[in-house]
């Protein structure tokens, strides 16, 4: 397990940007670091790396001390045994994809070091890719590599730094459940940097959310997205609701699927996806229009009825929270507020188009 | 005669071109990649050979190697022998003169290599040195051979601070360069003519391969 206890001021002193302090723990799973650009998620990880150096802290993989400043005690980047993948790759431009994961084995004789080279680009699926260089590679295929380099280490921990941002999403969706894949099999700790809901949900057993440098809540994705605590964890996580639900029956005919979240009956777009499979759905909470009455003659295929348990109010916007078994986060002007008379307790409904839920990846 | 200087000059100049090779990347390096305290001192120091007349930098030559010089005498009190008028004496002089133009290639070529490659060299247990060898020395390579190519040129065509502190000895310490001059001005027209010809032919090769490699350099 990953324990990092990490305070550092980022910038000069006279450029300060904000303080890094955090406190993380990571388990045999993988673990999200989600938040905005220029959280510092990216330092963070370079911080367990042994790129940069905290201002003080502990940081400690099982019961090897990486860094304690009270003792004095920190390892060098090479000593760390980490594996990481940078959102560029960083492919070493001047060796073939073959060589570049050759160049992260350690401790191996030519001929097993080889082995392992091959082993490893077989379990990612680029076994033919092994001549070529990075520049001849397509963006799935590099970071295919990128994450076989990485490994190739024999790592302890891996650390993931928005490896799938700069690739298309059908790559994507195919990546996730690789990572996802080698992860298990290797049973390390993964760190994985993320501003997209869909990875974190797919892959994240447990998530923290930064937010200048702060851990601003804790917890699975999904109960994060669905319920933070906080209005600068809302502000990060973002206007995006995400349910994990049930297909509980197909209207094809009508081109929708209908879906169970917990309490709650929803239709979505239609989807064919077997009955009984479990499929996480996202809702823009600018796509959520409130009434407070029930209307019927409308083209929203759900109007769904609900408590407003909070209201969060900013300067020119409010965001509501809406309970109807599970809750809501719906994004409104404060003038609906106002005219539709709206306080903490006020039964409403939501008209969601079916349209407007989507299947995330 | 003229075998004898070109013979010379070329044993003169390649072991030069080899120490600036290695003396100049490092100071590329350093520059490039460390800070320190002078490291912009350090950087004019190194540039001076450059600005300054040759015949100057000759004579600062002089005044650190010569018999009676700072670095000078106490050789020459130790083993009786004094590097001024010697062919070595060409090889420092030649060397001197043309490594700023190395170190000012090496720096931009180094510069010009992503420090994150080495920062991942590193993650993946690989010693600075291991690095530097298999990632910062390959991606810097061309800019690097490009400034070779140029201070190679820049030794060869040395000539004040090498008649400074290695004198005109034919056969011993006489460079092309010195030849051409000493032809000249005793009147060996055809010498100084054949002189000539030989080392533009080279120095014109020289430049059109720098071009090559810089071009290929900047497609890449």
């Amino acid at each position: 397990m990953l324990e990092a206890r990490i305070k550092m001021q980022l910038g000069s002193d006279r450029t300060h940007l904000f303080t890094i302090d955090v406190d993380i723990k990571a388990t045999d799973g993988i673990t999200v670091l989600f938040g905005p650009s220029g959280a510092g998620k990216t330092s963070i990880l370079r911080t367990i790396a042994g790129i940069l150096i905290p201002d003080s802290g502990r940081i400690t993989l099982g019961n090897r001390i990486y860094f304690d400043s009270s003792s004095g005690e920190c390892l060098s980047i090479q000593q760390r045994r980490v594996g990481y993948v940078f959102q560029n790759h960083l492919l070493f431009p001047h060796l073939t994809a073959e060589q570049n994961v050759l160049y992260g084995v350690r401790d191996h004789s030519r001929y097993s070091a080889r082995k392992r080279v091959r082993e490893l680009l077989s379990l990612l699926g680029v076994r033919t890719t092994a001549r070529r260089y990075p520049g001849e590679l397509s963006g799935g295929e590099q970071q295919r590599i990128a994450l076989a380099r990485a490994l190739a280490s024999d790592p302890s921990i891996m650390l993931l730094d928005e490896p799938l941002s700069a690739v298309d999403v059908a790559t994507r969706t195919r990546l996730l459940e690789e990572i996802s894949a080698v992860q298990r099999k290797s049973g390390i700790p993964f760190l994985y940097v993320t501003h997209n809901h869909s990875e974190a949900v797919r892959l994240g057993s447990a998530m923290y959310v930064i937010h200048e440098g702060s851990i601003v809540q804790e917890g699975t994705p999904l109960e994060i997205f669905n319920s933070p605590r906080s209005a600068s964890a809302a502000r990060v996580v973002g206007t995006e609701n995400v349910f994990a639900g049930d297909v509980v029956e197909h209207r094809p005919g009508d081109g929708t699927t209908v879906m169970d979240i917990q309490s709650c009956r929803i239709e979505v777009p239609y989807n064919g996806l077997p009955l009984g499979s479990r499929v996480t759905v996202g809702i823009r909470s600018e796509d959520i229009i409130i009434s407070r009455e029930h209307l019927t003659q409308t083209s929203a295929r759900n109007v769904l009825k609900g408590v407003v348990k909070h209201i969060i109010l900013d300067a020119d916007k409010a965001e509501l929270v809406v309970s109807c078994g599970v809750d809501f986060k719906v994004s409104i002007t404060p003038a609906t507020i106002r005219i539709l008379n709206l306080e903490t307790g006020t039964e409403i409904y939501m008209l969601i188009k079916a349209r407007a839920m989507h299947l995330l990846a | 005669m003229i075998w004898d200087t070109l013979k010379l000059s070329l044993l003169v100049v390649s072991i030069a071109t080899i120490l600036i090779g290695l003396i100049g990347t490092a100071f590329g390096f350093l520059l490039a990649r460390r800070t320190f305290r002078g490291k912009d001192i350090l950087d004019a120091v190194l540039t001076l050979p450059m600005i300054l007349p040759p015949t100057v930098t000759g004579y600062y030559l002089i005044l650190i190697l010569g018999k009676r010089g700072l670095l000078g005498r106490p050789l020459y009190d130790l083993t009786g022998w004094s590097i001024t008028f010697t062919w070595q004496a060409a090889v420092i002089a030649a060397t001197v003169i043309a490594l700023p133009l190395m170190i000012k290639s090496a720096r931009a070529a180094i510069e010009s290599v992503n420090v994150e490659y080495e920062v991942a060299s590193r993650i993946m247990g690989k010693s600075e040195w291991e690095t530097f060898l298999r990632i910062t020395l390959p991606l810097a390579g061309r800019g690097l051979l490009a400034g070779i190519v140029l201070s190679f040129a820049r030794a060869f065509g040395e000539f004040g601070a090498t008649l400074m502190i290695a004198g005109n000895i034919p056969g011993k310490t006489q460079t092309m360069t010195v030849g051409i001059w000493e032809a000249m001005v005793s009147g060996e027209d055809e010498r100084a003519k054949w002189l000539a010809l030989i080392l533009t032919c080279i120095s014109v090769t020289v430049v059109y391969l720098t071009n090559r490699l810089t071009r290929s350099n900047k497609s890449n």
